[in-house]
């Protein structure tokens, strides 16, 4: 038998100051594809850098490639979100930077960029072509980088890895932000690299793989621990808390009609995102918003919050209220609740969990003032309901992904809003993360909030979802009342 | 037209310049009620108009552009700008006499031709508001005396502008109102609302008046903030290469060094940058900038006084005249410069090492910022005005020359910026000749601690770090960032 791919002996790795893998050892094999799973901050991502060199750590990694292979002699590590640079080397993008008209020319556009990585790796540019054309992403070849929805950048960085056939290919969160098609054609595409000798090392904990997936894998504990096909990792039950009382009482809707639009449409040049969109939400519903990847959600949601220029040029309400009325964003914001990856990326570093919490009073991506008295208590007492407060002190993005989804919501609810715009919340979360996540929507929702959630995956979503709109090239698909279905 | 200043009698000279406060938060409790409902029309769509505008939108307010009718016929960036992000679009003609208030955002160049085009169609009683005053003090442009004249600005580039707001933050930001036209007295009221609507009150504003402000920048960005930095980046490279250090290596530690260092400077101050250094290279530091501040002191005041006398205006209006003969040339040398053609080497350089083996950058950066600070408030301007024309805007300026080195800096200030530091670039290399002979790689391209055992002695140290903390520049600084600690970090590295 030919010497193992990767040969890891008693690996250590800290993560800043907290031991997260000890001892670590496991062994890849030629023809092996691996999934790995675990709970949020078990160490997954860890084991993937410090096989591709990319973090400090004790311990041996062999790793051995095929030297007669045509393919790249690289372990490869695809991160859980693409980053992108702008024209000068940057990657200084701010919030919602993408809707401001101006920006665009500061980015490449996604053909340039493939054209640019096809150079440096020598690769063709004829197989970009076919692998953007399989996922499903021809039209957006011309768009700028920055224009480009959480989910288009996904598919962006997976041509690239797909492109690149390393000897390893280790990808973090491959289905982020997926819709179910995608997903598919993702795995098609898996099993065609492996099939031609690229290994897989994949890290998720979704359930639908790529059939040539053959050894799995848990890591608990700071250690590797090989499992079945169907395990299911155990989780420790949640404590049950209820919910503050500032909370309990429903906030005070003045307007029947939360959010009414009326043909709403938006265009970059020629291209046409939203077309004659009309949707009302009452005060009270619960909604969920859904579509394929670039079908125009989140462009729909940027009006709702205020965040998208073109706004000023529609016909749609906002609390009974005509947008561009006189109204300002921040009037908007301080009644209603987002949590978006867009938020997230874009959110302080510098921010304290607890700080971040507060700053939902102030609707600013960070906390640049200081606090009242009630404020702070009510920070208090929410951070104790989410089970929070020993993580209070730590800076928001050192937060395993679970637990930093539940800050969060906390930063979201705190002001008891009226409308709750949840963008994915359980993206990157484990089935048992978003059950939980869930629970606690539904539990804070059963006063009356309005509530618009965005989910790809029709098995994490919350009880308490009534009404489901469809959204499809821009255009409404199907509105639905979906009491039954779930 | 003549200099406006130079017709002020010395008392109200001084008085004028003397203004600075810094505004207590309460001020701005009523928002941007005074402009609301209001017609606000800009003129000029370039970075700061847009994201000016887009912010002013946001808050709530009423926003239109007029533009020349060749940019919207020819349909320029500006009217790709405006219209693209949905904003209505017209000619002088059809907007300004609707407008309540008219914003300048043009280049400084163009502002006597602008006003004087817009002057006769703005209605009675209106307001007209500038970000910077050159055309009012320098120039001695006369407005219609029922116009309000106001200066609104945001001490940042536009993008910063835009991104500040849309985090719920804002940028540090100066307001005046300018007492020969403040006929009705809302002028203050009015500028108070606009800072509202672009989100600086968050960040700390500035009350100043139109001479302050115009005395003060001009003096900042020539000598400090884009002079000496000028100056050292190309000192410092031109060293580093005679004494056989790589030149990759030496482009990208003075390209990436300046921002690195004044990034300490944004968080702390002299005393935050000094600190970042070992105790023995801190006093070494210490000694070359107190020998730097001493050869540099008669330029920098030799700056002042023309700047004050209204000297600098004159030749550089001259220039204007004569189709930016000089700056053109003097762009066109800066290109060429050696720091300028050698792209920053692909070697890694640590955070600190930034510092370390940079010990002259660091001590270039004291010298000029205090020097400029001290200059300009014995010439009277309020040290809070100094401060921020001088050490708080030094790291947005690095920034620049971290992304494209002294082309890129050039390119992004004024053009007033430009010829300034032209001037001062000229003046400052030949007296800095002799000093420059003595320099070796220890103190510019090599580790200052190497070979040393990093024992100092205490009472030089105590009185060293003494000078440091209790320079004026601090002590102001301290108060003022206070307000402003949320600002974000700008990095490149």
């Amino acid at each position: 038998m030919s010497e193992p791919v990767v040969h890891i002996t008693n690996l250590h790795l800290r993560y800043h100051h907290k031991t997260v893998l000890q001892d670590l050892n496991w062994t890849i094999n030629r023809g092996e594809n691996w999934l790995l799973r675990g709970s949020s901050g078990s160490g997954k991502t860890s084991v993937a850098k410090a096989i591709a060199g990319l973090v400090k750590f004790e311990g041996d990694i062999d790793i051995n490639f095929d030297l007669h292979s045509s393919l790249a002699p690289v372990a490869h590590y695809v991160a859980n979100w693409y980053q992108f640079k702008d024209l000068e080397g940057q990657s200084n993008f701010y919030y919602q930077q993408r809707y401001n008209k101006q920006a665009e020319e500061t980015t490449a556009t996604v053909r340039a960029e493939l054209e640019n990585y096809g150079k440096n790796y020598h690769l063709d540019f004829a197989e970009a072509e076919r692998l953007v054309t399989a996922l499903g992403f021809s039209d957006l070849i011309d768009s700028t980088l920055i224009q480009l929805s959480s989910g288009e950048h996904k598919k962006l960085q997976l041509v690239e890895a797909l492109w690149f056939r390393p000897q390893l290919l280790m990808m973090d969160q491959p289905y982020n932000g997926l819709d179910k098609l995608s997903r598919q054609h993702l795995n098609s595409l898996l099993e065609e690299i492996s099939a031609a000798g690229t290994q897989l090392v994949l890290i998720s904990n979704d359930k639908d793989l790529p059939s040539c997936i053959n050894r799995f894998a848990e890591i608990k504990g700071g250690q590797l621990h090989e499992t079945d096909a169907g395990h299911t990792a155990h989780f420790q039950e949640e404590e049950n808390r209820p919910v503050p009382e500032f909370l309990s009482e429903g906030p005070i809707s003045l307007a029947d009609s939360i959010v009414k639009m009326n043909n709403v449409n938006i265009s970059y040049g020629d291209k046409q995102v939203l077309k004659n969109i009309n949707w009302e939400v009452k005060a009270g519903e619960k909604w969920l918003l859904q579509g394929h990847n670039g079908s125009g959600k989140s462009t729909l949601l940027s009006l709702i919050t205020g965040d998208h220029p073109q706004a000023y040029a529609n016909d749609f309400s906002l609390f009974g209220h005509r947008r561009g009325s006189g109204e300002s964003i921040w009037d908007i914001k301080k009644r209603m609740g987002l949590i978006s990856p867009e938020l997230q990326w874009y959110f302080d570093p510098s921010a304290t969990v607890k700080q971040s919490i507060i700053s939902g009073f102030f609707d600013s991506s960070g906390l640049f003032r200081q606090p009242n008295y009630t404020q702070q208590m009510q920070a208090n007492e929410l951070i104790g309901y989410f089970g929070l407060k020993e993580y209070q002190d730590t800076l928001m993005n050192q937060l395993p992904l679970g637990k930093q989804r539940l800050a969060f919501l906390a930063r979201t609810i705190i002001k008891n809003p009226e409308l709750l715009i949840l963008d994915e919340p359980c993206q990157g979360l484990d089935q048992h993360q978003a059950q939980h996540f869930n629970e606690l929507v539904d539990e804070l929702c059963s006063n009356g909030t309005t509530l618009i959630y965005v989910g790809h995956f029709e098995s994490q979503l919350p009880a308490c979802i009534e009404k489901r709109i469809l959204l499809e090239n821009g255009e409404v698909k199907s509105v639905e009342t979906i009491l039954e279905s779930i | 037209m003549s200099n406006y200043f130079n017709t002020l009698p010395l008392r109200e000279k001084l008085n004028q310049l003397g203004v600075c406060d810094f505004m207590d938060s309460s001020e701005f409790l009523d928002g941007v009620d005074a402009l609301k409902g209001k017609k606000l029309v800009i003129v000029g769509c370039g970075a700061q108009g847009l994201n000016q505008g887009l912010n002013l939108r946001d808050s709530g307010l009423n926003i239109a552009y007029a533009l020349r009718k060749e940019a919207i016929e020819g349909k320029r960036d500006s009217w790709k700008n405006a219209t693209e992000n949905n904003f209505p679009v017209g000619t002088y003609e059809e907007l300004i006499p609707e407008a309540d208030l008219v914003i300048n955002l043009t280049p400084d160049k163009q502002h006597t031709a602008v006003v004087n085009a817009v002057m006769p169609f703005m209605k009675q009683g209106s307001t007209l508001l500038y970000s910077h005053g050159f055309n009012i003090v320098e120039e001695g442009l006369q407005v219609r005396k029922d116009i309000t004249v106001i200066m609104v600005a945001p001490k940042s580039p536009g993008s910063e502008v835009r991104a500040e707001y849309v985090r719920g933050f804002g940028v540090p930001t100066l307001i005046a109102v300018h007492p020969e036209n403040d006929p009705e007295g809302k002028g203050l009221v009015q500028a108070k609302a606009y800072c509202v609507g672009t989100g600086g009150h968050k960040a700390g504003v500035l009350k100043s008046s139109f001479v302050a402000e115009v005395k003060s920048d001009l003096m900042g960005e020539q000598t400090i903030l884009c002079g000496l930095l000028q100056t050292g980046s190309i000192l410092s490279f031109d060293k580093m290469v005679e004494k056989g250090i790589d030149a990759g290596y030496a482009s990208k530690l003075v390209q990436y060094g300046v921002e690195v260092i004044t990034e300490a400077l944004k968080h702390g101050g002299i005393t935050a940058m000094m600190d970042r250094l070992s105790n023995v290279a801190k006093i070494k530091a210490f000694e070359v900038s107190e020998e730097l501040k001493t050869i540099m002191r008669p330029l920098f005041q030799k700056h002042q006084d023309d700047i004050m006398s209204g000297e600098f205006s004159r030749i550089m209006m001259e220039d204007w005249a004569a189709g930016d003969k000089n700056l053109l040339a003097w762009r066109a040398a800066t290109g060429e410069t050696a720091f300028e053609k050698t792209p920053a080497g692909d070697v890694k350089i640590g955070e600190q090492e930034y510092f370390d083996n940079a010990l002259l950058m660091v001590a270039f950066i004291r010298a000029g910022v205090e020097l400029a600070f001290e200059t300009m408030v014995e010439a009277g301007i309020k040290p809070e005005s100094a401060y921020y024309e001088s050490l708080h805007e030094t790291p947005l300026i690095a920034n620049t020359i971290a992304r494209k080195k002294l082309f890129e800096m050039n390119r992004v200030i004024s053009d007033t910026a430009e010829y300034g530091c032209y001037l001062f670039d000229h003046a400052c290399k030949p007296l800095l000749a002799d000093f420059m002979t003595k320099v070796e790689t220890d103190l510019i391209g090599k580790n200052f601690n190497e070979g040393k055992d990093g024992a100092v002695d205490n009472s030089a140290l105590i009185s060293v770090n003494e000078v440091i903390r209790s320079h004026e520049v601090e002590t102001i600084g301290a108060e003022l960032r206070k307000a402003m600690t949320a600002m974000k970090s700008i990095k490149t590295v």
